[in-house]
């Protein structure tokens, strides 16, 4: 697989927890309509390029094309409007816009009679996988940000201390950590408590910034920490 | 970019109660009820283990605490959590699952009899104005010595769709909606192929309109005990037959002398007699 | 009527019904009415006996003992003064105390404590 790009991600958060990245996106306003768009586009740019890598097996250059295309007919269609907060959450309906985009793209079906039939990737659904990519996406995004939080704060150690632990593919124990960098394990403890707690924060704050409402909200948090 | 693996490890990291201030150190996790996780603490005062439940909102909480039952699970303690979630300890149930332990118990007056207990506390909870709303197999564990315990108070209306009463879509609910769910759960319980009787007070208990159900918990139980009892059924009206061959096992000892002295003399008239 | 009464009516009751099914045998059809009289009181006594019995000792497979214990020796006594038919008389007969000595044992006395 290509190197993934770096389009959207952590520096975009929607600022204003009042109004929904959502419903500002639908708004009339055009001045409120455009910073929407831009939060909800930096939010899903990741997810959907990789969904469109993913499920339909493009290469980086053809999944950057679409995902492009996509958030620029779905501003120029107005996608965001169409959304109906009744019917499901707002994740679900971009990536049934996204599938109905992909299908009837002219450039994708020339390039589907190039790769041959679509493949099912491990058995799971277009919608688990979109969900996945999206988790994987705020995730990221706010592991970044949690590490300029923390060296802005002065609490270098305490980022090192979690990347070294939840960020590692294979952690060592508390003990070992301790000692590596000359600290109790009860410090390891508490820099890892205090460094979740700020990541579970953040995870939060960002699937608040693209839901509707409480209850879509308490729905994908809940997705999301499963 | 993360890895699935790592990927899954923040979830659970994320999601972990920092209990820290606090004289519980979580274990591990056991379970996700309806509106939280549930897990496995020490509790280093007392030296016991308990279960810690972490929710979304505090709503079961104050449901549980008004509610002294031994079939409702014990809240000892409750608390908030640095990040504001609100968590409470309760007695860590050892057992099983209802669905597990009725695996195990083939003979159907002992199910019959465990499902009773499920009733009572469910009863008494309703006595309190308390409806649990997500009665399930999966929200009742038999303990090691037999004493059944409902868990999962007080689901802010989002039951299972399996065993949610009709009316609870439209949220209206009273007592009669766990009824229902009971219902649900006696049908599991008795099986296919279960007596004419059985299956009419499932019926009566799954009635679409709640008017026509059994009132509570305690008049659903009550059915049970007589057909136990080789008693009418009050949901059931029964033929004649039927009657007769109730009465048959209800005194099995009077059936047995009349039928063998019926034989004796039959073996008088016709074998001696000759 | 407590357990006394209700065993010894029980007992007379079915020694009725023994007594008119001897009707089924031809050759003492003629005596129908003397037998069924006999048996009558063959039943009630036996009853009694599994009655006050009842009244002393809680048990239904005891009672049920006695009572066929007793009505198997009345019959006897019957069966010998026929000096004959003693199958016949006393098979049935000893099931008939055994009914009379459940139904004894069954019925429930009203005690009122003071």
């Amino acid at each position: 697989m290509d190197a993934d790009t770096q389009i959207g991600g952590a520096n975009a958060r929607f600022p204003d927890t009042h109004l929904s990245a959502i419903s500002a996106a639908a708004s009339d306003d055009a001045a409120r309509r455009r910073p929407g768009q831009e939060a909800l586009i930096a939010a899903y740019w990741k997810p959907v390029y990789r969904y469109i890598r993913i499920r339909w097996r493009c290469s980086n250059e053809d999944a950057k094309d679409l995902t492009q295309g996509f958030f620029t007919a779905a501003i120029e269609k107005g996608f965001f409007e169409a959304y109906d907060a009744r019917k499901g959450t707002f994740r679900t309906f971009l990536r049934v816009c996204l599938d109905r985009f992909l299908s009837n793209s002219r450039k994708f079906a020339s390039r589907q009679k190039r790769s041959g039939e679509l493949i099912e990737v491990d058995g799971d659904s277009p919608e688990r996988i979109f969900e996945r990519e999206w988790t994987r996406s705020v995730f990221e995004d706010a592991v970044v940000e949690l590490r300029a939080n923390f060296q802005k704060r002065g609490r270098g150690l305490a980022f090192a201390v979690f990347e070294r632990y939840d960020l590692a593919e294979s952690p060592e124990s508390y003990d070992h950590l301790a000692s590596e960098f000359g600290i109790s394990p009860a410090a390891v403890t508490n820099y890892l408590a205090s460094a979740r707690r700020e990541l579970r924060k953040l995870v939060l704050e960002r699937v608040r910034g693209v839901t509707s409402g409480d209850r879509e909200f308490r729905c994908e948090a809940r997705a999301i920490l499963k | 970019m993360i890895s699935d693996k790592v990927l899954a490890r923040l979830k659970t990291a994320a999601e972990l109660p920092d209990l820290s201030g606090t004289r519980y150190r979580i274990v591990e996790q056991i379970g996700r009820g309806g509106m939280g996780v549930v897990y496995l603490a020490d509790d280093v005062e007392l030296g016991r283990s308990v279960a810690i439940k972490v929710l979304d909102d505090a709503q079961e909480a104050r449901v549980l605490a008004g509610l002294e039952h031994p079939g409702i699970v014990p809240v000892h303690d409750a608390g908030v959590l640095p990040d504001g979630r609100r968590y409470y300890a309760m007695k860590l149930v050892r057992g099983a699952r209802l669905d597990v332990v009725l695996e195990k118990t083939p003979h159907l007056p002992d199910r019959l009899r465990i499902f009773q207990k499920i009733c009572e506390p469910v009863a008494f909870a309703h006595s309190r104005g308390v409806v649990h709303r997500d009665l399930k197999p999966s929200n009742i564990m038999v303990g090691e010595f037999g004493e059944v315990l409902v868990l999962d108070w007080g689901a802010p209306g989002v039951g299972t769709p399996q065993f949610m009463a009709p009316e609870q879509a439209s949220g209206e609910v009273d007592g009669r909606a766990d009824v229902f769910a009971l219902g649900k759960i006696l049908e599991i319980v008795i099986g296919i192929n279960a007596a004419k009787p059985l299956a009419s007070i499932c019926r009566r208990a799954m009635e679409s309109d709640p008017a026509r159900r059994y009132a509570g918990p305690l008049e659903l139980s009550a059915d049970i005990a007589a057909w136990l009892d080789h008693m009418p059924v009050s949901a059931h009206r029964e033929s004649v037959g039927e009657r007769l061959v109730r009465f048959g096992s209800r005194n099995r000892t009077l059936l047995a002398l009349l039928v063998a002295y019926l034989i004796l003399r039959l073996i008088v008239i016709f074998w001696l007699g000759r | 009527m407590g357990k006394f009464w209700f065993a010894v009516v029980v007992g007379a009751a079915l020694g009725v019904v023994d007594g008119l099914t001897s009707w089924f045998t031809p050759a003492v059809r003629a005596q129908l009415a003397g037998i069924v009289v006999g048996s009558t009181f063959k039943g009630a006594i036996a009853g009694a006996i599994a009655g006050w019995f009842a009244k002393k000792v809680n048990s239904v497979p005891l009672g049920i003992l006695v009572g066929l214990i007793a009505g198997l020796l009345l019959a006897w006594g019957v069966a010998a003064m026929q000096h004959g038919y003693y199958f016949e008389i006393m098979l049935p007969g000893s099931l008939v105390g055994a009914i009379a000595g459940y139904a004894g044992q069954k019925r429930q006395d009203v005690r009122i404590s003071s």
